[in-house]
């Protein structure tokens, strides 16, 4: 996997190909196999609705990722502070387009793919994170004046998003770039800070929380006590993943599932579909994937020469672990339900664009990993 | 790690000067790292717990769940499937109103299928609306259960089984029908998947249906359908949000038919809207308005030994405290009760309350039932709204129907139990049992307080707000009734109740027709009047003279019989223009 190209040599595309990270690549595909298959059951054995265009979707992120992966690093570094501030741009417009007469509408529209500036602004955030700490040192770290830039740069898509509402994203970005500046060398007592503050909100949270988000806590809490309302998904959820036992009743044999007990089986609830018919080793099998994938991103950070691509390959494989945590957590019933997908699996185009533009950045600092961005 | 050791040496070499800073990110790397190894250690151990550990305890074990039934569940959630003895329900003539049918489903267990291609052609002979190709689709699916066709015909049931195939099968289930659909589903109600009736008489008398007892209604399918029909003309005629009715027999309080529209086709419950599902006819409350004229006016001949000739002062609105009572129909002068009544004056009901008095109206409201939950056959009761404290100003508006709340069947019953001759009665709709009419001994209102009213119900239709009433020869009489609705805490006079209610025949009361339609629109033919006397009366008129030819009721021929209900008050009316 490793390159053995002199530093300053200028690659060509093929060499850029060759050297693209295809254990990666092989690693994405197969979990989006997995996804295929998924949908494929929760459809009751049908390519339609969801397998097929689920697959043609996975086709066209996967070319957008490749052209990422072989454009040179140095041009994203370049980019990202204009990138940042249209992906704020982008959130302001649905706001705005939000509360103007088109409903609440949350994304533009491309025809193929409906896209969400929340989902884009994960990985701008941490694009900017990125570029932010390339250039700071460990003195730097410790000024607070120094932080009050990238706290920015994460508080204003927060901000924005929060409008929406959508906190299950706002935290997802505050958790990412608490996971970067930790990586560039924060202080260990601002997390210290942070975590205590973070239990004396709680409280006053809980005051602004709207009703159906206050019923889900509780809910979560204790899920029986509603178990046909809202604690129905995760009673379900339970049911159709204790059911599968170690080996599951097999494909397409999951009756919880697709006899239509659980909802959302195709979206948010396709890990318990997924874990029905594959039971516990399957369940595993998926979940060693998803590590796997994470340890590779790691990798590509730990292999980067230069901060950018340390820190942004770690943003995003962070980011997209993140992803696999609340969605897992969500449906084993450890986390209240926030209607998280599962990336690459889940039926839906959003998240796969997403997680595929991280993957093609990623991928961008492993093949780039000897160029010099500049300072 | 040993990697990441060997990188680290040569990150070391690169950049020395850094390598303090380098040396803080690897050891943060390796905490992050740990730190997401953990979760997903957490989610291995939890995995294990719901799938091996927590299974043993699951309160349903779904592996015992039979697959055949659990299919049957999920894809028949549209339409009830019943206990096979829930017993049937009638209206009173015998016209069945719900019934329990077996209907058989065939299913294919495509493992047990030997010769799918000969099968899929057997099946598309038997069944000519299946194509060849799906058929086949679903016998070489590898599933245990593929349903081919539901609900089919016995004697096709007999052709498939010659067919030969072990892998063919049938489900067989109960299901509720109801044949009248739409129309009598705010009575008869209907049912979920489990048997349990969710409304109406399902509900109320589901374990009594379980058992398999019958029931008969008080409800005249036929009527049910006129009244309907005639509600509906009204509700779709003034683009009204919704409409509801009721036929009642004056003398026992048997309802022969009850509407509130819009409704729903009860096999398809689940379908149905919010604003379909609600029964108006008695769950809604509403300010009814001037149809509570009745009311204080009985009140007001029970309480006080006058004449009819007894006057009020309409000439200016009354003001209470910040309230101000005015006339819609404003005659701005002294007004005998009669034409109180006629024209509906608002004054001149709120002076009759007045004079009876707080204790006795409210006594007498409770009498007819008024403030109180109906005892009722069908469950799904309102409780009325009542001011709560009664203060005067409440016994005014009281008077002319603003300011207490109820249901339309309330105010039939009311009604019925005044010019039935005075004898309360409450609204029934499960026929007794002996089959006999069942009396009452109650008396709200004295013989001749119920003559009078009787009067001056007629003297509406023939000479007040009520004209579009009449039916010639029926000797029809009532009171309109059009009442703001209170939007945000306010009168809003765009959003009406318009109804009205008629009794028939006036000499002898026999039915009372309650129809009010919500917030109708004043239309071009109509001078963009949406009033009661407009929407509602015109309704009744047509119920009426349906009815009675489905009853065989002759009409009174022209002038054989002297009309002595209008006739007998116009001495004390001095306008004789009809005001509208």
């Amino acid at each position: 996997m490793s390159s053995s190209i002199s530093l300053q040599h200028e690659q060509s595309i093929f060499e850029r190909l060759a050297n693209l990270n295809w254990l990666l690549f092989l690693l994405i595909t197969g979990i989006a196999c997995v996804g295929f298959a998924a949908l494929y059951s929760a459809a009751g054995g049908s390519l339609s609705p969801w397998a097929s265009r689920q697959m043609a979707r996975f086709g066209v992120a996967a070319f957008g990722m490749i052209i990422i992966a072989i454009i040179d690093i140095k041009w994203w570094y370049r980019l990202t502070w204009p990138l940042f501030f249209l992906g704020l741009f982008l959130l302001l417009v649905v706001e705005i387009m939000g509360h103007v007469g088109m409903g609440a509408q949350r994304w533009i529209d491309l025809g193929f793919i409906k896209l969400q500036p929340s989902e884009l602004m994960k990985i701008v955030v941490v694009m900017a994170l990125a570029r932010y700490f390339h250039t700071a040192t460990l003195e730097d770290m410790r000024r607070i004046t120094f932080l009050v830039i990238p706290v920015m740069v994460i508080m204003a898509p927060v901000g924005l998003v929060l409008l929406q509402p959508d906190l299950g994203t706002s935290l997802m970005i505050i958790m990412a770039g608490a996971a970067m500046f930790f990586m560039a060398g924060a202080s260990i007592w601002l997390y210290i800070g942070g975590a205590i503050a973070v239990a004396g909100m709680i409280p006053i949270a809980w005051h602004f929380m709207r009703d159906y988000q206050k019923q889900r806590v509780l809910t979560f809490l204790d899920p029986e006590r509603d178990p046909l309302g809202a604690g129905y998904h995760i009673t379900q959820s339970k049911i159709a993943l204790g059911s599968g036992g170690l080996e599951g009743k097999g494909f397409l044999e999951g009756t919880q599932s697709r006899l239509n007990f659980l909802p959302e089986k195709q979206t948010d609830f396709i890990f318990t579909l997924w874990a029905e018919e594959f039971g516990l080793i399957g369940g595993v099998l998926l979940l060693s994937l998803f590590g796997l994938v994470f340890l590779y991103g790691l990798w590509i950070s730990v292999r980067g020469r230069q901060n950018y691509m340390r820190y942004l390959a770690l943003g995003l494989s962070v980011n997209f672990s993140l992803y696999v945590f609340i969605n897992i957590a969500m449906v084993m019933g450890l986390i209240p339900v926030v209607g998280a997908p599962l990336p690459l699996i889940s039926y839906g185009g959003t998240s796969m664009l997403a997680v595929m533009i991280g993957f093609g950045l990623m991928m961008s600092c492993s093949i780039h990993q000897y160029t010099k961005v500049s300072r | 790690m040993m990697a990441m050791h060997r990188l680290r040496r040569n990150a070391i070499k690169l950049e020395g000067e850094r390598s303090s800073a380098l040396d803080l990110a690897h050891g943060r790397l390796v905490l992050i790292s740990a730190f997401f190894g953990l979760v997903y250690l957490v989610f291995a151990i939890r995995a294990f717990d719901l799938a091996v550990i927590q299974a043993f305890e699951m309160p349903y074990e779904s592996e015992a769940v039979d697959v055949v039934e659990v299919a049957d569940r999920a894809e028949t959630q549209e339409v009830s499937v019943v206990a096979k003895g829930r017993a049937d329900i009638y209206d009173r003539n015998g016209e069945l109103l719900a019934t329990t049918l077996k209907t058989s489903s065939l299913y294919a267990d495509t493992h047990l299928i030997f010769d799918p291609e000969n099968t899929a052609r057997q099946l598309v002979k038997i069944f000519p609306k299946l194509s060849y190709g799906k058929v086949l689709h679903k016998l070489q699916s590898g599933r245990r259960f593929e349903w081919i066709e539901r609900n089919i015909h016995p004697d096709k049931i007999e052709q498939v089984m010659l067919i030969g195939e072990p892998g063919l099968d049938f489900k067989e289930s109960y299901r509720r029908f109801y044949p009248q659909g739409e129309s009598t589903v705010h009575m008869v109600g209907y049912g979920d998947i489990d048997a349990n009736g969710l409304a109406g008489i399902e509900r109320s008398f589901n374990n009594h249906l379980n058992e398999g007892r019958e029931l008969h209604l008080t409800m005249d399918v036929r009527l049910q359908h006129i009244l309907r029909r005639e509600i509906k003309r009204s509700v779709d005629k003034f683009e009204a949000k919704a409409g509801a009715g009721v036929i009642m027999d004056v003398t026992n309080g048997e309802i022969l038919a009850g509407v509130s529209l819009p409704d729903f086709d009860p096999h398809y419950p689940g379908g149905a809207e919010k604003d379909e599902i609600f029964n108006m006819l008695t769950l809604g409350v509403y300010e009814l308005g001037s149809v509570f004229k009745i009311f204080s006016t009985a009140a007001f001949f029970e309480n006080k030994n006058v004449p009819m000739s007894v006057t009020f002062d309409a000439s200016e609105p009354i003001k209470v405290g910040r309230h101000t009572i005015r006339d819609y129909h404003a005659e701005n002068r002294i007004l005998t009760a009669p034409e109180v009544f006629m024209h509906s004056s608002n004054i001149g009901s709120a002076l009759m309350g007045q004079a009876v008095g707080t204790e006795k109206l409210r006594a007498f409201y409770k009498d007819l039932g008024l403030l109180d939950t109906i005892d009722f056959e069908v469950r799904e009761v309102a409780k009325p709204l009542v001011p709560q404290p009664w203060r005067e100003i409440n016994t005014l508006t009281a008077s002319y129907g603003h300011g207490v709340s109820t249901t339309p069947l309330h105010l039939a019953g009311a009604v019925a139990s005044i010019v039935n001759g005075g004898y309360a009665v409450k609204p029934k709709l499960v026929l007794d049992e002996t089959g006999e009419k069942s009396s009452t001994d109650v008396r709200v209102v004295s013989a001749e307080t119920a003559q009078r009213i009787r009067q001056l119900l007629r003297l509406v239709v023939t000479e007040g707000t009520g004209s579009k009433a009449d039916v010639k020869g029926y000797r029809v009489g009532g009171k309109t009734g059009t009442a703001e609705k209170i939007v945000n805490g306010k009168y809003d006079n765009k959003k009406k109740i318009s109804s009205f209610v008629g009794v028939f025949p006036m000499d002898a009361p026999q039915y009372v027709i309650y129809i009010m339609v919500d917030e109708p629109v004043g239309q071009k033919d109509t001078w963009g009047y949406a009033t009661g006397g407009w929407v509602a009366a015109p309704a009744v008129a047509r119920t009426v003279s349906s009815m009675a030819s489905v009853l065989g009721i002759p009409p009174a021929a022209e002038g054989s019989a002297p009309d002595q209900f209008g006739e007998s008050l116009r001495q004390f009316v001095s306008t004789r223009e009809v005001s509208q």
